[in-house]
């Protein structure tokens, strides 16, 4: 049995932005708790009794939200100052193991099932890398594996055709070897890949691999984000208790007599639903959302402190951190084409993004797909379309 | 102010609980430290220093015992030497007591005890105690009615525990000094304060003024000084011990400076509804006061200011006294609600204000930090701010928590206009302290001052505390010479300090008369070349004569005082960290003081 997991959570994510700008990927919303508590729960369900937590960008947002333990068991924090790759990242957590260790990613969503697969496989070896490979998701997104009779036989980075069945889901058990492995493998571009390592280990030795099923979600881009949530309510993995058929109310949230909650919809702590408002379905409100009188909200993420004031209607919207709509804000909806940097996404069901701390005055509107940039100020009236830059005034 | 401990029924392992649950306490002082482990004799180790000092002196060692007690020290009787640590022996060597507090009579037991041919080895108060056990042990009396006889000789304020040779068991009593016991199925401790034994148990008796403990491996009992038994309620406390952790900072400072959103959250939570413009403070709601009296020390002085201003906008008279001068010389309280804000709930200064009130018949309410402490047990009602536990002697997070819980107690009992406002600003709070830890650039501004002559803190209103708070850090952690003004007060005397290697850092928000006013002070300072650092929100022009600016979110001027706050407790803790100074536990400081 491995009682000590590593937990990777140094990444920015920067597909992800605008949403980053002030919290690494693993700490980005997955309905309303953070990705990286599932991942602990996910360990500490299969056992896990110590977690070495790898930190990098904007470190003090994990180390403030986990703090020193995480549901009773105990977390080291290991800083990886500059983020030059998995393999880089794992090496920061060297000091701190002394024995065999699962390592996984703290920016995916996984279920225990696949932690107890990959731990159980390594314990019928000998100590040979254990990784998890999964069916279903687009290999080219991610990186291939090639199995026969249990172990890896190839290893393939990013493949740009589609013959690829199974993925690498990103879960390992390794013996503390893996550390004068990583040592030994060269660099690519200054980075250091943990698949390398593995692949380099294919040449040498066996490499375990087991192939497993089980809740396994990825957000990309932060539209990805809806999907997410989607997932976490179907799958009933909310803290919040569940007062009727798919909604999940915090006790110390207050939502008023008049309001109306359609299933799923989760509503986190300290939450205010006002009277007249309906919420749902495929909602989640983080902890401290205000949702005023006559609000509509609908298939969106709220994430924590964001205050929609009466009469907004927002459908399809993902929001950062404290966040503050006006009165009669609209965001009315995918689907839409949403145009990051050069790339052109088709046809995404989405109405808006909305970074930490924007702050819409009152009456604006936004047009499907539009992304707005962290700290932007949105005077009244103004409809946005398309993208805003951070810290940007917009007035009519 | 020392800290103590105790523990039966551990075995062979009693030396390392004893050492662990008094690194849990060197919050409390930590000037010099030691342990006696009682067998068939007693074994005692102690040394001048932090605790380190003990643990390079235990190596090598062989000391053992079943039974032992500890004790980390800040110096109130004689400088800090391994003959002034604790434990203190008698004269055969076979009894040894630890004790926090301050003994009233010592001198005259120690001439007593003296003339009867006691020879003292330490400049201690404490010494007397094993002496006076001495004694009575040599007059016949049994081991648990010596120490009886003692302590109801001692006058003034102790926790005191006393171990004897060949004796399985440890008593103990207390009087106006805290002392906490913790109950686990094979072993019993006892300690000056939870975290020094939650690695091991989360059941805890608290224990009242004179009441006597005598822990045994078979049992506990817990009777009068007299020797009547007392029915005690175990409790169950619910943080996790871990909490006290540092979780990857480099000091429990920085850590609790970046807890704040949380603490205020905790703070918060089901006490507000924004959206009917109310708070629950339960019954206190019904306490209607006429007029409001805050009794408070050091940092939570400061608190109690900014307080007493809440009252009196909404016309309630109130004022903040220092309640070391109030316990001395107390003003007419008449129908008054006296308010101790202390965040332990054992600062003694804060206690003997309350106690002098309650003498005097008024109504007394505790804001505190710690359940179960003694001003929430002594005072007629408790308001707790629900921080968590700190543990950096520099104040933070709760002073946060006291500023969030006394616009709590101002809206409950005063009511105002615009409460639905100020509560919007309340749970904006949180997001808002993320936002200024997020973006600030107090590091930079504590570079470019690092070697100024002294730092001078100006604001009114409500930004006055947060200016004197200010100051107080910068002096607590940094050993540098910093002060915090009322804006207008400048001119009439401590600008005659100001010159180009002072610092001002001048606290305006808003753009009302206030922010206007004190703008005209930044321009006296800057007329004589001082750096002025403004920390505003952006809405007054300040910016113009700054030199610096650290930015707060636009919010309502009760919380911008909060947000203000942090700003200045980045600069002093990023000034300390430059300077390498021991942030966690600055020179002659101790966390919560219990003597007076």
């Amino acid at each position: 049995m491995v009682y000590t997991a590593v937990v990777l959570a140094a990444g920015e994510g920067m597909r992800l932005r605008p949403l980053t700008r002030n919290r690494p990927k693993p700490m980005l919303p997955a309905a309303n708790r953070p990705i990286l508590e599932y991942v602990l729960d996910a360990l500490i369900e299969a056992g896990t009794e110590e977690i070495v937590m790898v930190v990098g960008y904007k470190h003090d947002r994990v180390q403030n939200h986990f703090g020193p333990t995480y549901r009773g068991v105990p977390i080291t924090y290991a800083r990886q100052e500059k983020q030059l790759g998995t393999g880089h990242a794992l090496l920061q957590a060297r000091e701190h193991v002394d024995e065999p260790m699962l390592v996984v990613n703290g920016d995916c969503l996984i279920e225990s099932t696949l932690i107890e697969d990959v731990c159980a496989t390594y314990d019928e070896g000998d100590g040979e890398p254990t990784l998890s490979v999964l069916a279903g998701p687009d290999a080219r997104q991610y990186g291939a594996v090639v199995l026969r009779d249990g172990f890896v036989e190839e290893i393939i980075e990013k493949p740009t055709t589609d013959e690829y069945r199974l993925i690498n889901a990103g879960i390992y058990a390794f013996d503390t070897d893996i550390f004068a492995a990583i040592d030994d493998t060269p660099r690519q571009e200054g980075e250091l890949a943990l698949t390398d390592t593995l692949a380099q280990e294919l040449e040498s030795g066996r490499v375990r691999g087991v192939e497993t099923g089980g809740l396994w979600v990825d957000a990309t881009y932060p539209w990805d984000l809806l999907t997410v949530a989607r997932e976490v309510l179907a799958h009933d993995l909310t803290d919040e208790p569940e007062v009727e058929d798919g909604v999940w109310i915090d006790e110390t949230a207050r939502v008023h007599e008049d309001a109306t909650l359609q299933p799923p919809v989760v509503v986190g702590p300290d939450c205010e639903v006002g009277p007249g408002a309906v919420v749902g379905p495929q909602t989640a409100l983080g902890r401290n959302v205000t949702v005023g009188a006559n609000a509509t909200v609908i298939n969106t993420v709220l994430d924590v402190d964001t205050r929609i004031d009466p009469g907004s209607t927002l459908l399809d919207t993902v929001t950062g951190q404290h966040v503050r709509f006006g009165p009669s804000t609209v965001v009315s909806g995918g689907p839409a084409d949403v145009r990051v940097g050069n790339e052109i996404f088709e046809d995404e069901r989405l109405g808006a993004v909305v970074a930490d701390r924007v702050r819409a005055d009152g009456n604006v509107s936004f047009a499907p797909g539009s992304l707005v940039g962290p700290g932007a100020h949105l005077h009244t009236g103004v409809t946005v379309d398309g993208q805003v830059r951070e810290n940007t005034e917009v007035r009519r | 102010m020392c800290g103590i401990i105790g523990a039966v029924g551990r075995g062979e392992d009693t030396l390392d609980v004893l050492v662990h649950g008094l690194s849990k306490l060197e919050y409390r002082g930590y000037d010099s430290a030691g342990v006696a482990l009682a067998s068939d004799s007693i074994d005692v180790c102690k040394k001048a220093g932090e605790l380190d000092e003990l643990r390079g002196s235990l190596e090598g060692r062989s000391i053992s015992g079943s039974v032992g007690i500890g004790h980390t020290r800040w110096s109130t009787h004689g400088p800090p030497t391994d003959a002034n640590a604790h434990p203190h022996q008698d004269c055969s060597g076979d009894v040894a007591v630890v004790h926090n507090g301050i003994i009233e009579n010592y001198q005259e037991l120690r001439d007593e005890l003296a003339s009867a041919g006691h020879t003292f080895r330490s400049d201690t108060d404490t010494e007397v105690v094993p002496h006076l056990v001495e004694d009575e042990l040599r007059g016949g009396a049994d081991p648990e009615a010596a120490v009886r006889a003692a302590v109801q000789r001692i006058e003034g304020s102790y926790a005191v525990a006393v171990v004897i040779a060949g004796v399985e068991q440890i008593f103990a009593a207390r009087n106006d000094s805290p002392l906490v016991l913790g109950i686990s199925d094979d072993a019993y401790y006892l300690a000056s304060d939870v975290p020094a034994f939650r690695d091991h148990t989360d059941r805890v008796v608290y224990m009242g003024d004179e009441e006597f403990v005598t822990l045994a491996p078979a049992g506990w009992s817990v009777t009068t000084l007299a020797g009547d038994p007392i029915d005690k309620d175990v409790e169950t406390v619910d943080w996790d011990p871990e909490e006290t952790g540092k979780s990857g900072y480099d000091h429990y400072m920085l850590k609790e400076i970046h807890e704040q959103p949380r603490s205020l959250r905790q703070c918060l939570s089901e006490r507000v509804d924004e959206l009917a413009g109310t708070v629950d403070i339960a019954d206190l709601a019904d306490l209607n006061p006429r007029g409001v009296q805050f009794v408070a020390c050091g940092t939570s002085y400061h608190a109690a200011l900014y307080g007493a201003e809440l009252f009196r906008q909404a016309g309630i008279p109130a004022q903040a006294f220092l309640a070391s001068e109030y316990t001395t010389s107390p003003p007419p309280i008449g129908d008054a609600l006296v308010i101790g804000v202390t965040q332990s709930g054992e600062t003694a200064d804060t206690l003997s204000a309350l106690r002098e009130a309650k003498r005097r018949g008024a109504r007394t309410l505790g804001v505190t930090n710690v359940v179960g402490s003694t001003v929430a047990r002594e005072c007629d009602h408790v308001f707790y701010i629900r921080a968590g536990p700190e543990i950096g002697v520099a104040a933070t997070k709760t002073f946060a928590s006291q500023l969030a819980a006394l616009n709590l107690l101002a809206l409950g009992m005063a009511g105002s206009d615009e409460a639905r406002d100020v509560i919007g600003a309340l749970r904006d709070l949180p997001g808002q302290v993320q936002e200024v830890l997020d973006d600030s650039g107090a590091r930079a501004v504590a570079e470019t001052y690092l070697e100024s002559d002294a730092y001078f803190f100006i604001g009114r209103g409500l930004n006055f505390p947060v200016a004197l708070e200010g100051a107080l850090k910068m002096k607590e952690i940094t050993y540098k010479h910093a002060e915090g003004f009322a804006a207008g007060e400048l001119k009439h005397g401590p600008l005659a300090l100001v010159t180009d290697h002072t610092p001002v850092f001048a606290v305006v928000t808003g753009d009302g008369e206030q922010a206007r006013k004190t703008i005209g002070n930044v321009k006296e300072v800057e007329a004589r070349d001082a750096p002025v650092i403004a920390v505003t929100d952006g809405k007054s022009d300040v910016e113009r004569y700054a030199d610096h600016v650290l930015r707060v979110p636009d919010t309502h001027p009760r919380t911008a005082a909060v947000l203000a706050n942090v700003q200045l407790q980045l600069v002093s803790y990023h000034t300390a960290a430059q300077l390498g100074r021991s942030i966690d536990k600055p020179r002659n400081l101790a966390k919560s003081v219990t003597v007076e």
